[in-house]
């Protein structure tokens, strides 16, 4: 198996699919002749033309709008906003059209949009953020988020493949960072969750770039205290068994957002363990999270509000001492 | 009594459970003196003329003295006891020395098992405000474990999870079973006719049941009972009920409502010789409170309120019933009552009037059955139908069978007429 950059992953997708599908095309601001903001789509208009890699204007509306069109029509849209903060211009096409296309005509809008999120590099408040949340709380729409190079393409496979408009939250921060052995050709990773490392005493719960800091966080040992480390994946839908699994074995539970704390999905997460795994607490739930304040960016202020391995890790160890 | 000068007590007082009720009976403690007792915990319980409820204790501390004994009826606000919150004077009984539960109810053996003063794994640092997490809990709870016998590892000597189930492994050690019995059972066989059948519950009846007993002999004996029934076509009011999301319940409340207005007499009262007709219809509605019994709420005017607002009564005072909340202005000033126990298909029953009121109509199952049904032009022809059978018991003495019957047939039509 090739290794691949988690950036490689998706661009090995995203390629694999426009040779195998005909229906396959792309849209986005930059992604053509220039390859895209952070290269994903490099050289792809030299193999499939400007018809099936389009260069859009700077209208997220506009992008989203014509490739539900597209979608309803029989195609299959992907789509990249160039940041996922830029989401917010396109938001009434994704959550009012897309989202309920279904509902409201039976039509099915077999569309994915790329959305590239997350800090940890100076980007500041409309460069960094990950709205991941805004769409699970919209119903028709589903999320997905991963965090190994075998999951970015897996995930961006079964995206394509599935009826649904679904939110492919890909982070920037583990575009070259993260890298990993990647099956070729198509394959689908199930929208599921994956022990990403088992334990018994204490579950972390994370997602997308929180997964690699919390594996770091727990890789000391932390004392001799077996750590799970629960990456969800996909967070609608939201892997309900696995996550309820976890908990009635390890007792002790993190959850780690990089998002805003205040609804986001790690609060889901934190809901339904209280609802449906409440028997099984040996503590409060804890969760480390994003601030509700924007990303600074002042280096040293952004390191200081988003979750790092050392507050992680004090969280493990103060749940474990409960 | 062991208090000291510096406590302060505090009285418990026979509480007001509502505008009408001026007395109560003390029907049990669950404390003794020098019992320590939290603020909110149930301290005794009492019992009005038709609501058992129970006091919470109003502040923590220990009970100094119980003024009230079991079985003494009492006026609102007479004290009942004291309690001491000095934190001084605590008897050394197994009680003060218990955990209390979180959730103040019983917490297993833990709560009927007196520590074995030779326990040598009694943790020094533990008191009595030891909590539990859930999972802690349910260990115990599977393993029959009394948790104040656990020795807590975690913060401030916390219980963990790790902790109890280091307990369950190790109890077993201590105590190996001497024989353990084979799971195998022989088929049973029917019991000989002669020998006495072996009693599942053998004991005095509770105090609803005996409360429950009393009423319906007085009635019995004091009314002229009659029964009569009338068949009714429900199919206008399953499909006006469906439409509207409410129960059957609410429409035939409804009319008879509209045939009390027509028939005045169905809504009296008569106590000896006095006989008192009212205005407003204060509608009881029987609820079954399971194998505990029955308990009868009332809603107040109801002549005023549409289906769907009898829906929504009748929904409000069932759940209030059966979790226990109503209070006894709830119960009380009914002057016409509806009894539903047709959930189990039963069909017909002779309903015991809920004194002093003359008549209790009883709505059982709704059951299609084929029926001659007559056309506009007079042809008679067999369809299937929702039939129920509405019975009224009623007091030969306030009212003739007549009456009844052309109360029967208002109801009937009102419920056939539907819209």
């Amino acid at each position: 198996m090739p290794t691949l950059t988690y950036l490689q992953a998706i661009s090995s997708a995203l390629r694999d699919e426009l040779r195998a599908d005909d229906r396959v095309l792309l849209m986005g601001e930059d992604i053509g002749v220039f390859g895209g903001a952070f290269k994903v789509t490099d050289g792809f208009v030299d193999e499939f033309g400007t018809d099936r890699v389009m260069d859009t204007p700077l209208a997220e509306s506009g992008i989203i709008g014509t490739a539900i069109g597209a979608a309803v029509v029989g195609m299959r849209p992907v789509c990249e906003m160039q940041f996922s903060d830029f989401i917010s211009c396109g938001f009434d096409q994704l959550v009012n059209v897309a989202g309920k296309m279904h509902y409201r005509q039976g039509l099915a809008v077999p569309l994915v949009v790329r959305l590239p999120s997350g800090g940890g590099f100076s980007g500041g408040p409309f460069h960094s953020q990950n709205p991941e949340a805004w769409f699970m709380h919209s119903p028709g729409i589903k999320v997905v988020a991963p965090s190994t190079a075998e999951d970015a393409k897996g995930l961006l496979h079964a995206a394509i493949h599935d009826p649904n408009p679904v939110c492919y939250m890909e982070h920037k921060h583990l575009y070259r960072r993260v890298k990993g052995e990647v099956p070729s050709g198509v394959f689908e990773t199930p929208f599921t969750a994956r022990v990403a490392q088992p334990g018994s005493d204490l579950v972390v719960i994370a997602y997308g770039a929180m997964v690699p800091v919390a594996l770091e966080a727990v890789s000391d040992g932390l004392d001799g205290a077996s750590v799970e480390v629960l990456d969800l994946r996909s967070l609608v839908p939201l892997d309900e068994e696995a996550i309820l699994d976890s908990v009635e074995r390890c007792s002790k539970v993190v959850i780690v957002d990089e998002a805003n704390a205040t609804c986001a999905a790690g609060a889901q997460v934190a809901a339904l363990i209280a609802e449906k795994g409440f028997e099984s607490l040996d503590g409060p739930v804890v969760r480390v999270a994003t601030p509700d304040v924007p990303i600074p960016f002042s280096p040293p202020l952004e390191q200081a509000v988003l979750p790092g391995v050392d507050r992680v890790r004090e969280a493990c160890r103060e749940l474990l001492a409960y | 009594m062991s208090s000291s000068p510096t406590d302060v007590l505090v009285d418990v007082t026979m509480p007001q459970m509502g505008v009408s009720v001026a007395e109560g009976t003390v029907v049990g403690w669950r404390v003794e003196p020098g019992d320590r007792i939290e603020a909110e915990a149930t301290i005794a319980e009492i019992s009005t003329d038709k609501i058992d409820t129970e006091v919470p204790s109003p502040t923590s501390g220990v009970v100094a003295e119980i003024l009230v004994p079991i079985g003494e009826t009492v006026e609102v606000g007479t004290v009942l006891a004291r309690i001491a919150t000095g934190g001084n004077g605590v008897r050394q009984s197994p009680a003060a020395d218990k955990p209390q539960p979180l959730d103040g109810g019983d917490a297993g053996p833990a709560a009927t098992e007196t520590p074995s003063p030779t326990s040598p794994q009694r943790p020094a640092a533990t008191n009595g405000d030891r909590r539990y997490s859930p999972v802690v809990q349910r260990i115990a709870a599977e393993h029959g474990i009394d948790l104040s016998q656990v020795p807590g590892t975690g913060r401030g000597g916390r219980v963990r999870k790790q902790d109890v189930l280091a307990f369950v492994e190790a109890a077993p050690a201590e105590e190996p079973p001497l024989h353990t019995e084979s799971p195998y059972r022989p088929e049973p066989v029917a019991p000989a006719a002669a020998v006495a059948p072996a009693p599942v519950v053998d004991g005095g009846l509770s105090r609803m049941r005996r409360q429950i007993g009393q009423h319906m002999k007085r009635s019995l004996d004091t009314a002229a009972t009659c029964t009569t029934w009338i068949e009714v076509d429900m199919a206008r009011v399953q499909s006006a009920r469906t439409r509207l999301g409410v129960t059957a319940l609410a429409f035939v409340s409804r009319a008879c409502i509209d045939a009390i207005r027509e028939h005045p007499a169905m809504n009296a009262w008569l106590e000896g010789d006095r006989y008192t007709r009212h205005a407003d219809v204060n509608l009881g509605i029987a609820v079954s409170l399971g194998d505990d019994g029955l308990i009868v709420p009332v809603i107040p005017r109801a002549h005023e309120l549409s289906v769907e607002g009898l829906a929504a009564r009748i929904k409000d005072i069932a759940g209030r019933a059966r979790s226990r909340q109503l209070t006894p202005d709830d119960v009380q000033g009914g002057t016409f009552t509806i009894t539903n126990p047709g959930q189990y298909g039963s069909i017909m029953a002779t309903p015991i009037i809920n004194q002093p009121q003359v008549a209790i109509l009883d709505f059982e199952a709704v059951i299609k059955r084929a029926v001659v049904v007559t056309d506009a032009d007079g042809n008679d022809s067999i369809a299937i139908r929702p039939m129920t059978i509405l019975g009224l018991s009623w007091d030969h003495r306030a009212l003739d069978g007549a009456v009844a019957a052309r109360f029967l047939a208002s109801v009937k039509r009102n419920l056939e007429s539907v819209s």
